[in-house]
């Protein structure tokens, strides 16, 4: 026997049981994870595995319009899924179906695909919206096809269509995202202690990692882990039920929580096949349906709106002068929700937010826009509250107005004349209004605005909500790095230059005038989940200087001279809307342009066309509703905005938008007598 | 020195009855003890299922062939093995071919060479037959000692480990690939291979990997990888119902096993048949289940005893044969084991490997068995001197 080999041989021998030493150890190490550390963990799933819960889904609540009218609710439409086990060749059985429905060969191999990724026993949806032709068909030979499973669902409808699109937001399946939120709003709830909340907060919850990372990085065996496993099962096999749906925006999202409900479940045991071995009836609990949301709007007064704007796009927003209730919160073009609910294809969505005219976005509520003209009101006041102007001081305007080395110019080329305060809102004269804001200030013309409502974002209860700009030195400072200047302030006194607003805020400014003063606020949850308490922190306004504004803007709609002369008489009995008129220029006018006559609206390419705005309110002696309206790209307030704020205004007395809403709140916490009445 | 011919050297020839004697009987027993492990876990998974309730039984008959077999090839002399070494390899690499060329398919694979009425896996064949013929070939060309530290002695046995495992890779059994080149590979490295080799070998085998899994994988083994790529990164876990499932499955029944255990016949993931494959590649989730961190730790405790065992037996022969036979013998069973256990943990990706001795299945169990009839045949004849040339030294 060669020696060298005997020697050589058992040091390799060593090294080799010493390799295969550390690769035992770190076996046994990490059995000892496993069952040792994490066993406790396990055991829990292993628990769960044994005892399925089977989710009963909650009926999600509806949202009602004042009246009771349903704007989302549900529809049942038939569904047809496989199980794989049981079918056996999912392809043949999808080749069987394919002869009673239309089912594409591309959806075809989707469907395989999406089986193959299912647990054997999960159902694979094939097709969903059936006719009722189809559900019947397929009923009928579903017995002789293994697997195949023919049901009703429900689904989230909006029976409105387009005219809630931006107000009801839409639902959609639960992604990854949404989980993340859930999940973590739900923990939050849960978790007491402030040092784990704190863990939480240090994880990214926007939706870049699942929500298994987000469990993983937290510390073992805490309570915010245990409640974070606990909601991320819960919350997922949920979410997995084919008629779960989860809120995107509007109110959907924002009263996410209480329309969702609670779902039921039935304990059943079952083996790794998921074939009920037997059920445990002891434990069943029933779903809990969600909350309905009434809301204040009037949706046949929306319809009216939306009717009334035909294709113009824009938004319309008509309050309650007393209340603050929105009866109408329009924007369009809109998109149809219910296309949303299902997935809406990457094409149609492309459509959609490449549609110059914006459909996807809630011009009302997030839409900024100078207010132009309309903003006079608040100068007025501003000037007003500071003495700084008497209302019957005169100020002439012969078309220009010269500050510093610079000109600015009145609509009215020609001039007004001498104009008073009652004058100068009538006849929107813009030089009264540069010599008014020149006297007043930015700061001081700034904090009237803010108690008009401008430069804050109401919280109506739905996502979204712009705040504007009500510009002075400190966020010019801020914004643009630069200081005031005080040839800026004029702009402002027209209500262009940096200073912008929502449709809704001036809707809101306009029921403060109407309303001679009250702090009036906006809402549009009516009752039940998403109310929000309203604010009344600002300062009042003198309801004397309101009354001013109010004879100001009866003269715009009914006095000869006004702007808006055609726009006074509603048509019903004799009763007359008052109102200013607005335009909010989307283009810089050069002087060069001024001194040969600026371009009419008319020869503008539309996108470059003035926005036309219109504020007002009726009746003009006892207020009751407030309406702003805008116009994009119809030029001129008086000719393209206050016809249009006149018929809808109109339609809202005629309609009595204001009378008393259908629904108590008793039958709100109820929900089943809620739709029983309906 | 005299020439005896076929004859034993310095202890002589040994009659049967001595054989037995000589017969390492604690190692036999260990072996006994993880089978009847095995019995009793099959009979756990089993019990009350139509049909297969007489597994636990054709498990023990298999192992008692399974036994009978080790015992015969214990007593085989040494030098029949070595004998036998080139000519079981090289008809064993004809069959290979065969299957090649006019194997049957089974399951998505040729491995299966019907003879007649027979159909032989040869691919199972050639894990023993590659043990000895590498053993045959270190003896002989490790007689001189400056050879030992020379690189191209080596080249002919990684010859003799590729052949058979390009063939087998082809079939495709990925297991089996593995199993040759590990086993292969411990015998190379106890043959001295020089440090710097291995080191670039393995560089280059990780360099590799990717190549390797874009253009030599099929789709079912990219799958698997990319499902252990998955569930180690747990990027999609909660969805416990898609292509890890197995896996997580695995680990709750392995994990809600605990310290003690539920108890035999109580573990409900076991019961409840939540583990596909459960008798036969994952049944290491039963014992975890039912007997927990004790009856795991013991298990693998037992198997390193058996392993160091053979490992001890390696040294110990007489002769350079016997070293390798014996080292590469354990090799096999070790594979085993690691690969096993590494799956069913999910710390390897699934490629179907059995748990030695315990697991449900014939092939898996005959050359487990006929692996330690070569351990102990080398132990037995540990005195016994054997040259190329059937000389006694």
């Amino acid at each position: 026997m060669a020696r060298f080999l005997d020697e050589n041989f058992s040091r390799r021998t060593l090294i080799a049981g010493g390799i295969g030493g550390a690769v035992w150890l770190g076996l046994i190490g990490r059995l000892a994870q496993l069952q040792v550390l994490e066993g406790e963990e396990y055991r829990k799933l292993a628990d769960e595995n044994r005892v399925r819960r089977d989710l009963v889904p909650p009926m999600r609540g509806e949202i009602l319009d004042r009246f009771g009218r349903p704007l989302a609710s549900h529809r049942s439409a038939g569904r047809v899924s496989i199980i794989r086990e049981q079918a056996g060749d999912v392809r043949k059985v999808l080749a069987d179906i394919a002869e009673l429905i239309d089912l594409p060969p591309e959806r075809q191999e989707r469907v395989v695909r999406q089986a193959a990724r299912n647990a054997a026993f999960v159902p694979t949806l094939v097709a969903r919206e059936l006719t009722y032709e189809d559900f019947a068909r397929l009923r009928l030979h579903a017995a002789q096809m293994p697997g195949v499973e023919v049901e009703m669902g429900v689904t989230r409808s909006y029976p409105r269509g387009r005219d809630f699109a931006h107000v009801l937001g839409y639902v959609a399946k639960a992604s990854q995202k949404d989980l993340v939120r859930l999940i973590a709003e739900q923990v939050t709830d849960s978790v007491a202690s402030e040092d784990q909340l704190q863990r939480l907060r240090q994880q990214p919850l926007d939706g870049s990692l699942h929500p298994i990372h987000i469990e993983r990085a937290l510390p073992l065996g805490s309570e915010v882990r245990l409640k974070w496993a606990e909601a991320r099962q819960s919350l997922n096999t949920l979410y997995q039920h084919p008629d779960m749906r989860t809120g995107r925006s509007g109110v959907e999202r924002m009263c996410d929580d209480a329309l969702r409900g609670e779902r039921g479940s039935k304990k059943v045991v079952t083996n790794a096949a998921g074939r009920i071995i037997s059920e445990l009836p002891s434990e069943d609990t029933a779903p809990k349906s969600g909350q309905d949301v009434l809301l204040t709007i009037d949706s046949e007064l929306q319809r009216a709106a939306i009717e009334r704007f035909g294709d113009e796009t824009g938004a319309c927003v008509v309050m309650d002068v007393e209340t603050g209730d929105i009866l109408a919160l329009v924007s369009t073009p809109a998109f149809d929700p219910n296309d949303f609910v299902n997935g809406i294809s990457q094409s149609d969505y492309d459509v959609l937010r490449n549609d110059t005219r914006a459909p996807l976005y809630h011009k009302a509520y997030d839409g900024v826009y100078p207010p132009g003209s309309t903003f006079k009101m608040v100068v007025a006041t501003a000037a007003l509250e500071t003495g700084v102007m008497d209302p019957d001081e005169r100020i002439r305007c012969n078309g220009r107005y010269r500050f510093g080395n610079r000109t600015w110019s009145c609509w009215k080329r020609e001039g007004h004349g001498h104009m008073n305060m009652h004058e100068g809102i009538k006849q929107s004269c813009d030089v009264y209004f540069y010599e008014a804001a020149k006297r007043i200030g930015i700061e001081r013309l700034a904090e009237t605005a803010r108690r008009f409502g401008f430069g804050k974002r109401w919280v109506l209860g739905m996502t979204g909500g712009a705040r504007g700009v009500v510009p002075n030195d400190e966020w010019k400072r801020r914004a643009v790095g630069e200081p005031w200047y005080e040839g800026e302030t004029l702009n402002i006194g027209i209500g262009q230059g940096f200073m912008s607003s929502t449709p809704l805020q001036l809707a809101v400014m306009t029921a403060r005038i109407a309303s001679g003063g009250n702090l009036v606020t906006p809402r549009l949850v009516a009752q039940g989940p998403g109310f929000v308490t309203p604010d009344r922190e600002d300062a009042p306004l003198d309801p004397e200087h309101m009354e001013r504004m109010r004879n100001a803007m009866f003269g715009v709609t009914s006095e000869a001279g006004g702007t808006a002369r055609r726009a006074g008489d509603l048509g019903i009995d004799g009763l007359r809307m008052a109102g200013k008129t607005g335009t909010a220029q989307v283009r810089y006018i050069s002087q060069a342009e001024r001194a040969v006559g600026v371009i009419d609206n008319a020869d503008l390419p539309r996108h470059l066309r003035d926005h036309a705005l219109f504020v007002g309110y009726a009746p003009y002696d006892a207020p009751k509703y407030a309406i702003s309206v805008i116009v994009e790209h119809g030029g001129g307030g008086s000719r393209a905005a206050a016809p249009v704020a006149r018929d809808i205004m109109a339609e809202a007395i005629k309609r009595d938008s204001r009378r008393p809403p259908a629904i108590n709140q008793a039958d709100l916490d109820n929900p089943a007598t809620a739709r029983g009445t309906l | 020195m005299v020439a005896m011919g076929y004859s034993s050297g310095v202890a002589g020839r040994l009659r049967i009855v001595e054989k037995l004697g000589q017969l390492p009987w604690g190692l036999a027993f260990l072996i006994t003890a993880v089978a009847m492990l095995g019995t009793g876990m099959l009979y756990s998974v089993t019990h009350g299922n139509l049909g297969e309730s007489n597994l636990p039984f054709a498990h023990l008959i298999r192992f008692a062939m399974g036994f009978v077999l080790m015992l015969v090839l214990a007593l085989v002399p040494i030098r029949f093995w070595g004998a036998l070494g080139y000519p079981v390899y090289f008809a064993t690499l004809f069959l290979l071919v065969m299957v090649e060329l006019s194997g049957s398919v089974r399951g998505g694979a040729q491995r299966w060479l019907e003879i007649g009425p027979i159909s032989v896996q040869p691919s199972e064949f050639m894990k023993l037959a590659l043990i000895l013929a590498l053993a045959r070939y270190y003896h002989a060309v490790l007689k001189e000692e400056d050879r030992y530290r020379r690189f191209w002695i080596h080249i002919p046995a990684l010859m003799l480990i590729l052949a058979p495992a390009a063939l087998i890779f082809k079939q495709p059994d990925f297991g089996t690939t593995l199993a040759l080149i590990a086993s292969g590979g411990i015998i190379v490295f106890l043959a001295g291979l020089n440090w710097k080799v291995i080191v670039s070998a393995l560089a280059m085998g990780m360099v590799s990997v990717v190549p390797v899994y874009h253009y030599v994988l099929q789709d079912y083994q990219r799958e698997r990888v990319d499902t252990f790529l998955e569930q180690l990164s747990g990027s999609d876990p909660a969805d416990s119902l898609g292509d890890s499932y197995q896996i997580e499955q695995a680990k709750i029944a392995i994990g809600s096993g605990g310290f003690r255990g539920k108890g035999y016949l109580e573990g409900t993931q076991s019961q409840l048949d939540y583990i596909p494959e459960q008798h036969t590649d994952f049944i290491l989730t039963v014992i975890a289940e039912e007997l927990g961190f004790i009856g795991t730790t013991t298990l693998m405790i037992v198997w390193a005893v058996i392993l160091g065992w053979g490992l001890l037996i390696a040294t110990r022969s007489g002769s350079e044969f016997g070293k390798f036979a014996a080292a590469g013998a354990v090799g096999i069973i070790g594979f085993y084991i690691v690969f096993n256990v590494g799956m069913v943990l999910g710390l390897l990706p699934v490629v179907g490997v059995p748990m030695p001795l315990v697991s449900y299945g014939g092939t898996a169990m005959m050359t487990v068995m006929a692996a330690f009839g070569v351990i102990m045949s080398v132990h037995i004849h540990r005195k016994e001197v054997y040259t190329p040339r059937g000389v006694v030294v």
